[in-house]
């Protein structure tokens, strides 16, 4: 299995969200240097949302990665649901102030205030729509005291609409939105993310017809394509050892592909 | 972990279901097309038909003022291709209940219909007699009705004929015995048929030929003597003629 040609285009497309494997899309990056610059803005606080799997984690990891640079980012990837547990937690790691003890919000802010970043200091949480109403109250005071800038990413989903949540709703708010893929935003991904780990011959065998099915079946979902890419990956791999006859190098057989989709459930059968 | 031959015949399962309105939908399609076609066909051959039943009429009307004798009414007729078209197009004889063939066969005897009734019309020009049966018999037509009769009791249509006095039967009944040799029979239901309706000009001819088969010789040529001089019958004529040089087969 080590030396077969479809088991590094496998691991490529396991769903892990790290910011070295950011791939550029135009709308994307588009949207990526919008973000970049309203962070930079006073005040205002911003909202990433969209469908699950639309890849608002993957852009927070890339600003987190890009920021850190220059200034002090500290991010959230996951909740922390407890109010006195995370201005705890962001005091120790923004103002090294250490305490086994709860911390009240104006004791947060006397720290803040104490401390002179010359950048206002930002701090990323993924996941918000899991924060409570009261914890958002907080965060929204933190930000108009200029002691903190927030990004926080949201997801959408059909059951329940958090951005028609009433926090959600103040002006202080910089919303964006992630989409699907388009078709060709999605060949641009597949293809860049084959290219960039030297898998030539199997992006090679990646033709339009192929993504066209890709892009039916998961609908632009970059989570969804990962998925499906993953098993189509491992089912290569497998015929590749027990029948290397059946595989066409030329391309992507359509049949794989939807063997691939009832495995990952994007097809029900 | 992929256990890639059940993900294949889930697949199969999956492309059959997905295809299976398509299938569907092109499977009516065909269906339709056979049937328009098969509607459309059966719409043409009757009316083909009908035309050669509407010169027989104009036929008869020309030969009305040739009724002399009203004791014997002698007439040429093309009444037979009646009794061949009527196992068709029933609205010709729509009081006569017709033999029931097998659709199947229906469509063969339509098919050949439109083309035997004219050549039987031309036998104007003059046929030796012997030619006269083959005629009839090379014509499909009356082969295929006898390869009909074959699958059916010859009793129930005498039985039927009895019933209902339709000369047609009585003719077909006497065509039938006498190409299967019962000389007697064909004697009978054509002297029958003869009485019901004594224009068709067949039943005349078998008639003569069955007396000849019989023996009754003098008498066969005296009937189509008669006969002749009624209708004007060419065929007649050419059976006389053929009685004249020898017995006809
Ligand atoms: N621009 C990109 N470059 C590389 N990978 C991407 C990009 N966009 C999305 N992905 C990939 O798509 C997958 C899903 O993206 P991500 O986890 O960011 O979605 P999400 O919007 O955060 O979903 P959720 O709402 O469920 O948290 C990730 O594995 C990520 O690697
Ligand atoms: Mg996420």
């Amino acid at each position: 299995m080590e030396h077969s040609l479809f088991s590094k285009p496998k691991e490529l497309f396991i769903d892990v969200v790290n910011p070295r494997d950011y791939i550029q899309i135009d709308s994307v990056s588009h949207m990526y240097q919008n973000l970049k610059a309203s962070v930079q803005k006073p005040l205002k606080m911003i909202l990433l949302y969209g469908r699950p799997g639309t890849g608002k984690s993957m852009l927070l990891h890339k600003l987190h990665h890009d920021l850190s640079k220059h200034q002090k980012v500290f991010m959230i990837d996951i909740p922390i649901i407890d109010e006195n547990d995370f201005l705890r937690v962001l005091a120790q790691k923004i103002y090294g102030y250490v305490n086994r003890e709860a911390i009240t919000l104006t004791t947060f802010l006397e720290l803040a205030s104490a401390v002179n970043y010359p950048q206002t200091p930002i701090v990323l949480l993924d996941e918000a729509q899991l924060y409570s109403t009261a914890l958002m109250e907080k965060i929204r005071l933190i930000s108009d005291a200029r002691a903190l800038k927030f990004v926080i990413t949201l997801h959408k989903t059909d059951d329940e609409d958090i951005i028609a949540k009433e926090h959600f709703q103040t002006r202080i708010w910089e919303s964006i939105e992630l989409q699907n893929a388009s078709p060709e935003e999605l060949k641009i991904y597949i293809q860049k993310k084959l290219l960039k780990s030297n898998c030539f011959d199997v992006a090679n065998m990646i033709n339009d017809k192929n993504i066209k099915i890709i892009s039916r079946l998961t609908k632009g979902n970059y989570r969804d394509a990962n998925k499906l890419m993953f098993s189509l990956f491992s089912l290569y791999a497998w015929f590749e050892e027990h029948h290397p006859s059946k595989i066409n190098y030329n391309s992507l057989k359509p049949k794989y592909i939807e063997m691939a989709a009832i495995h990952t459930g994007l097809i029900h059968a | 972990m992929l256990n890639i031959p059940s993900l294949e015949r889930r697949w199969l399962k999956y492309k059959i279901k997905s295809y299976f309105p398509y299938i569907l939908f092109s499977l009516l399609t065909v269906i339709l097309i056979i049937v328009t076609t098969i509607f459309i066909h059966l719409e043409k051959s009757n009316k083909q038909t009908s035309p050669i039943l509407v010169k027989q009429k104009a036929k008869d009307i020309i030969l009305q003022p040739k009724d002399i004798s009203p004791e014997i009414i002698l007439e040429p007729s093309m009444q037979f291709i009646e009794t061949m078209t009527s196992t068709v197009s029933q609205s010709t004889t729509p009081s006569v209940s017709i033999p029931v063939f097998p659709p199947k066969k229906v469509v063969i005897v339509q098919k050949i219909a439109p083309i035997s009734p004219p050549a039987k019309i031309s036998t104007n020009v003059i046929t030796p007699p012997s030619l006269i049966t083959p005629a009839i018999k090379s014509t499909t037509q009356p082969s295929s009705i006898k390869r009909d009769t074959a699958t059916f009791d010859i009793h129930e249509i005498e039985d039927r004929f009895k019933n209902n006095s339709n000369p047609h039967l009585g003719l077909y009944i006497a065509r039938y015995h006498y190409d299967h040799g019962n000389y007697n029979e064909a004697y009978n239901y054509a002297l029958k048929t003869n009485s019901i309706n004594n224009t068709i000009e067949e039943s005349w001819l078998i008639f003569a030929k069955a007396m000849v088969k019989l023996g009754k010789i003098d008498q066969a040529k005296k009937t189509l003597q008669l006969y002749i001089s009624q209708s004007n019958s060419d065929a007649a004529r050419n059976l006389l003629d053929s009685f004249e040089k020898d017995v006809p087969k």
